[in-house]
């Protein structure tokens, strides 16, 4: 058999469009499309005109055309213009085909950083959106799978939206897919969590948020790949965020500000309380802002232990931690407080193009802690950050 | 009457996250044409996945070198364009390319071995498939064919008309990124209001986190992407990026991104690729097929066909 393939376009199908109607359904949804829109009234710009003839070529002894839709009149399709100013709302993205990025699931689906759902239906309605989903992952050593409702409605005068959520989360936690280790063999974990807010438009230039979260928790919390790690069997949190934005008629700024309090179970308490100035002098936008954090160590968190020449005494540690049922090394259960300072400096060059600077100092320290000292043996961690960026809008 | 709503699908397929939106009025039929518009992406994906042995794909390339192999009609289908795609675009766009990624490592980000490059392009050349109706043959041991170049666009286009027979004329389908319009929206307060769509932008990091290179009202029709920046890798300074020219085994390089609105997906995608094939001479080719592009040069400028003739008839 020999090949007949040639690279010569011919004519007749010099379209890409063309060849992509001999694909199954293709040229059904090209041929029905405008009958059944025009059928329900829609929009004005969608009338247009289809031609649909087929067209077979069988001369005795000539090959045959092998597309066979050489007449074939289609739609243009309808849209407006490519508009390369950015702006708030779309319905969906064009790019170049993503990958998933792994996800490490955590127990909590509803919380800032929940994930996309592996299937979430939504559904909107005039003043309402309800959504539920269903996510699934698996890694060597966890998997998880959850699922989370929310709704959201806003009054007639847009004033008000309040929002409610459940999620809850079973996880599977197995260790033994690494060769020998079986600090972790088949535990599970369940959590469920509730939230509700509000967002209400005070005045023309206030506008308060608040929300209240609760999840209880029941199963394996340790940390499998570390030592001497044995935390209770159930947590429980309560979280409320609290938000302020107030804009400042007479200096033309706006004020953000915003408390976050966390409760739970381990004996973790912490606050976080932030302030933002926002601003605009000319073309130019200063923000400011600072931030301040503070949280209590786990009740079962373990303290390191220094003997009499202030040295680090491993034995002693191991010793405090072997008369405790609960305990755990982890840092971020120890007591310390944090403060963030930062400013950001923007230019409009154009009002197309602006460049900012900002610039974040951090310092953690157990003695930033709120009303006491903090967990003890713990180093000071300072950061500084700076970012440099140049916006352009097309 | 019930009142109009929008019903929003999101699932992954393909490896990418995918959903379906559509308004209407009877909610359990949404559902029901939604759920089937979802199966219909997912019977696609098992019968072509190249990472699936027992699909028609992997079963193709497991003969290559061997048998002929018969296919059904759906395949001829694919077959056939396949095929037309690689003579329109002077051979292009070729869909045995694929083992050209045996040579390139894009995790390790390493330029390929001289020898592992010429021995995988000696497998790349549709002229190295035999047809005959519906049979299909690879001729050369280690030949692999893939639909990977407007595999998922169909899908868009099926799962459009899954929507379509069930009598839903406002809807979108984005499969990774690759779009489907099946008409504006129907919501009383957006009646007749296109679909807003974003573009990536191909150089996120030179821009405000989140802001897209352009916006596009689109209400009917394909919309497809096709950029060096999902994979890639950097050495010397120079982009190496997944978008292998078959004839050199070379990744392109003068474009960075490029979008184009056809009729349907498939023929958006094919097109956004063999532009990103066609280099330089790509836009020049792109206005003989009446399509509307946007399409970033490899210095960042834009390119976009001209503006206003969103309903170009031809005779």
């Amino acid at each position: 058999m020999t090949p007949k393939n040639h690279p010569k376009p011919t004519p007749a199908t010099s379209s890409v469009l063309l060849a992509s109607l001999v694909l199954p359904g293709l040229a059904a949804l090209a041929a029905f499309s405008p009958m059944l829109a025009s059928a329900e009234s829609a929009p004005e710009q969608t009338t247009i005109a289809i031609k649909y003839s087929t067209y077979q070529d069988s001369q005795p002894g000539l090959d045959r055309v092998s597309v066979s839709a050489p007449q074939i009149y289609v739609q243009a399709p309808i849209a407006g213009n490519w508009s390369v100013e950015a702006s708030a709302v779309s319905d969906s993205v064009s790019g170049a085909s993503p990958r998933w990025h792994t996800q490490v699931s955590g127990a909590s689906r509803m919380s800032d950083e929940r994930k996309a759902g592996d299937l979430k239906f939504t559904r909107y309605l005039s003043r309402a959106a309800i959504s539920g989903s269903v996510a699934i992952s698996n890694e060597h050593d966890y998997a998880s799978r959850a699922l989370g409702l929310d709704a959201r409605w806003s009054t007639d005068d847009n004033n008000r939206t309040w929002t409610v959520g459940y999620g809850t989360s079973s996880d599977r936690i197995d260790t033994t897919y690494r060769e020998g280790n079986t600090t972790a063999v088949d535990q599970h974990k369940r959590t469920h969590e509730i939230m509700g807010g509000v967002t209400q438009v005070l005045t023309p230039t206030d506008l308060v948020q608040f929300n209240l979260t609760r999840s209880a928790g029941s199963g394996y919390y340790d940390d499998p790949y570390k030592m001497q790690d044995k935390r209770p069997d159930q947590r429980n949190t309560w979280i409320a965020l609290a938000r302020w934005n107030h804009y400042v008629d007479a200096y033309d700024a706006s004020l953000r500000s915003s408390y976050r309090y966390y409760t739970d179970t381990f004996g973790v308490q912490s606050h976080t309380a932030g302030v933002e100035w926002v601003q605009p002098v000319g073309r130019w936008t200063f923000t400011p802002g600072a931030r301040y954090y503070s949280q209590s160590a786990a009740s079962f968190y373990v303290d390191p232990v220094f003997n009499a020449n202030g040295t680090y005494d491993l034995g002693a540690t191991f010793m405090a931690a072997n008369a405790q049922t609960y305990k755990s090394f982890d840092q971020r259960l120890s007591a310390f407080g944090a403060v963030t300072l930062s400013l950001k400096v923007a230019y409009a060059i154009t009002p197309h193009t602006s460049v900012d600077v900002k610039v974040e100092d951090y310092q953690q320290k157990a003695a930033l802690h709120l009303g006491g000292s903090g967990s003890p043996g713990l180093d000071a961690f300072n950061a500084r950050f700076m970012q440099v960026g140049l916006t352009h809008r097309f | 009457m019930k009142p109009w709503r929008t019903l929003c699908i999101e699932f992954s397929a393909m490896a990418s996250p995918c959903s379906v939106q559509m308004d209407g009025q009877d909610e359990h039929a949404m559902r029901q044409a939604a759920t089937e518009a979802v199966a219909e992406v997912q019977r696609i994906e098992k019968k072509y996945s190249r990472y699936l042995k027992d699909s028609v794909i992997g079963r193709i390339n497991a003969a290559a070198g061997g048998q002929f192999f018969a296919v059904d009609e759906e395949t001829r289908g694919l077959l056939d364009f396949a095929q037309s795609l690689w003579t329109l675009s002077e051979g292009l766009f070729d869909c045995t390319s694929g083992v050209l990624r045996h040579a390139w490592d894009f995790k390790t980000g390493q330029l390929p071995e001289s020898k592992k490059l010429k021995e995988m392009r000696a497998l790349v050349g549709w002229e190295k498939v035999s047809r005959d109706a519906d049979l299909v043959q690879l001729r050369h041991p280690g030949m692999e064919l893939d639909f990977g170049g407007f595999g998922k666009e169909y899908a868009a286009d099926r799962a459009a008309a899954v929507l379509l027979r069930h009598g839903f004329a406002h809807a979108l389908v984005n499969l990774g990124g690759d779009l489907h319009a099946l008409g504006a929206r129907a919501l009383p307060e957006l009646q007749g209001q296109p679909w807003q769509i974003e573009i990536t932008h191909p150089r996120p990091e030179q821009v405000q986190a989140g802001v897209p290179l352009a916006q596009l009202p689109l209400s009917r029709g394909g919309l497809a992407t096709s950029g060096d920046y999902e994979r890639y890798f950097i050495k010397d300074g120079v982009r190496y990026c997944h978008v292998l020219n078959p004839l050199t085994g070379w990744p392109v390089s003068h474009w960075q991104s490029v979008s184009v609105l056809a009729a349907n997906t498939t023929t958006s995608g094919a097109l956004a690729t063999i532009a990103m094939l066609k280099g330089e001479h790509a836009i020049e080719w792109l206005n003989t097929q009446d399509v509307h592009y946007l399409a970033v040069q490899h210095d960042g400028q834009l390119l976009r066909s001209a503006a206003a003739h969103s309903l170009k008839a031809r005779p």
